[in-house]
């Protein structure tokens, strides 16, 4: 294991206290738990507060997300694993500006656990809460049972909208019923090519030969539905955007935004020739691509691979996509 | 019994369950993480203060919501947490009412049960607190005359921690042990029993039945 860390059980604070050095305008930690992080300005009066949360190692996934017209705050977990219910509680209450906190994070049942756990806590506060999860890994699951499908990258256009939702002024409902609509016409499809390398255990996170791809990867190295022959990026390319049309039932006319997110290992390069592909192939099938992303928007440490995600797009969600918004790791105009 | 009578015998019980709090960490040091004694001394202790602060005006909703929020409070841990939102559960029971009905206490029980079991997503068998909860909530529920309800409560959780004694834990940090935890005696159970034995040490001396309410 080669990695440029200390003592690996310090990891993630010493990374958290880094991200609050280099950005302190942006984020801070209410407390003394580095393990919540919020915005710089929480809590926001009268807007509805948007809190995240899961295991770290998936930068800028869920920490890079907290920022002006994105999320107000996050709760911190260990390198793939929950945050505990009490710091998620507390990233509540650091955000409540009193119009109520949607719970807005991926589909994993320890998150699942210790955020259910903190509506409770939430309510002996007096702050209303609303829960939406992200669960857009259409290999996860099949169809008609989407809604245990994980959360994977594309639960970054639900941050978006819902963050924009809430910069506007809408009430809890109305955010939450913004990140339902997001997810509910999202769909994602990674593949794998190379483990992480977890820093505690000093473990890859899955085993694949040097010639192999894994389909359908999960953000934690989850085994997919197709393992075999690493295949060009042209094929890849297709394949992944062929399933995703089919999950959201996309047709010549339609109109989407598309997000290719390295897992952490892989070049830049590599994921435009990727998009490159994805974009003919929606082409081809007269479908527009209306808006693009291309970077690293939810990572696996150094896993290398690559995921594909469609957002089907309306008038409104494109709108929300365009507000303007800012953290420390994204920024849109 | 009203709010004020509540909040007194709720005090009286936890003083007495405090003192169980070395025999469940021990349990727990054989089976989780070893912090059941401090949730439960902490929590009880933190749950007494807040009770102390209450008006006598207080409903038992109130009272009980307190207890909810002190003990989630108290302690960071899973286990606090569980209770708490069982508690707000049960609470959810004894509606706005300035007296507890005989007849909401079994319903409390099965509402905060069945709260833990939801978010815990688990059952009967699964080698947790629900082990004695269940039973317990059932009995209460069904035993006539009423009068002994209390008394087959005590025994259902009994007949439940020694049960699941023999079982495997399936839940938190105790499935890790997978066979080995076979033999030991789950803490969250044996906590629930040591409560409803404090209630009735405590608060049980004219025999009239009087509100069971979860705590660890």
């Amino acid at each position: 294991m080669k990695k440029i860390i200390n003592e690996p059980a310090a990891f993630v604070d010493e990374f958290v206290e880094g991200i609050l050095l280099a950005h302190p305008d942006l984020l801070k930690t209410p407390g003394d738990d580095l393990r919540v992080m919020v915005r710089a300005d929480a809590p926001v009066a009268g807007k509805v507060g948007i809190v995240t949360g899961g295991g770290s190692g998936h930068l800028p996934l869920f920490k890079g997300y907290v920022g002006h017209g994105l999320l107000d705050g996050v709760a911190i977990g260990n390198v793939f694993s929950s945050p505990s219910s009490s710091q998620v509680l507390e990233a509540t209450k650091a955000v409540d500006g009193s119009a109520g906190v949607l719970y807005l994070y991926g589909n994993y049942g320890g998150d699942v656990f210790n955020f259910d756990l903190a509506t409770d806590m939430a309510e002996l506060e007096g702050i209303k809460t609303r829960t939406v999860l992200g669960r857009d890994d259409v290999a996860s699951q099949p169809k008609e049972r989407a809604a245990d499908r994980r959360g994977v990258a594309g639960i970054m256009f639900a941050f978006k909208a819902a963050g924009a939702a809430a910069e506007r002024g809408d009430s809890l409902d109305q955010v939450a019923a913004v990140a339902e609509d997001i997810i509910d016409h999202t769909a994602t499809m990674g593949v794998g090519l190379r483990p992480t390398i977890l820093p505690t255990t000093g473990k890859p996170s899955f085993d694949l030969s040097e010639d192999e791809m894994e389909v359908g990867i999960g953000i934690h190295g989850e085994p997919g539905f197709h393992r075999g022959e690493l295949e060009t990026a042209d094929n890849i390319a297709k394949t992944l955007t062929d399933r995703l049309v089919a999950d959201l039932s996309l047709t010549s006319g339609g109109r989407v935004a598309v997000l290719v997110n390295g897992m952490g290992a892989t070049p830049l390069e590599e994921l435009y020739v990727l998009f490159r592909r994805v974009h003919q192939a929606l082409t081809e099938k007269g479908i527009t691509v209306e808006k693009n992303y291309v970077g690293e928007y939810a990572t696996s440490l150094e896993m290398a691979g690559a995921s594909i995600s469609l957002l089907a797009l309306n008038d409104d969600r494109l709108a929300l996509l365009n507000a303007p918004a800012q953290s420390p790791f994204f920024k849109e105009g | 019994m009203d709010g004020k009578e509540l909040n007194a015998a709720i005090r009286r019980c936890l003083a007495q369950l405090t003192t169980y709090s070395d025999e469940l960490g021990d349990l727990d040091q054989a089976l989780g993480d070893g912090d059941l004694g401090i949730t439960v001394s902490l929590g009880t202790a933190a749950a007494d203060e807040a009770l102390l602060a209450l008006p006598d005006s207080s409903t038992p909703r109130e009272v009980v919501l307190a207890c909810a929020k002190a003990f989630a409070n108290a302690n960071p841990s899973t286990m606090a947490a569980l209770v708490a939102g069982a508690l707000l559960a049960g609470s959810r029971v004894l509606g706005e009412s300035p007296t507890v009905a005989p007849e909401q206490v079994g319903r409390f029980a099965m509402v905060a049960a069945e709260s833990i079991s939801q978010r815990g997503k688990s059952q009967v068998g699964d080698k947790t607190i629900l082990d004695a909860m269940f039973p317990a909530a059932e009995a209460l529920l069904e035993t006539h005359p009423r009068e002994r309800a209390f008394d087959a409560a005590i025994e259902a959780a009994e007949h439940g921690v020694m049960t699941s004694k023999e079982l495997q834990s399936r839940r938190g940090r105790a499935s890790w042990l997978q066979e080995r935890s076979i033999g030991l005696q789950d803490p969250g159970a044996t906590g629930y029993l040591r409560f409803l034995q404090s209630w009735k040490a405590t608060n049980r001396t004219a025999g009239v039945v009087q509100k069971a309410e979860v705590s660890e």
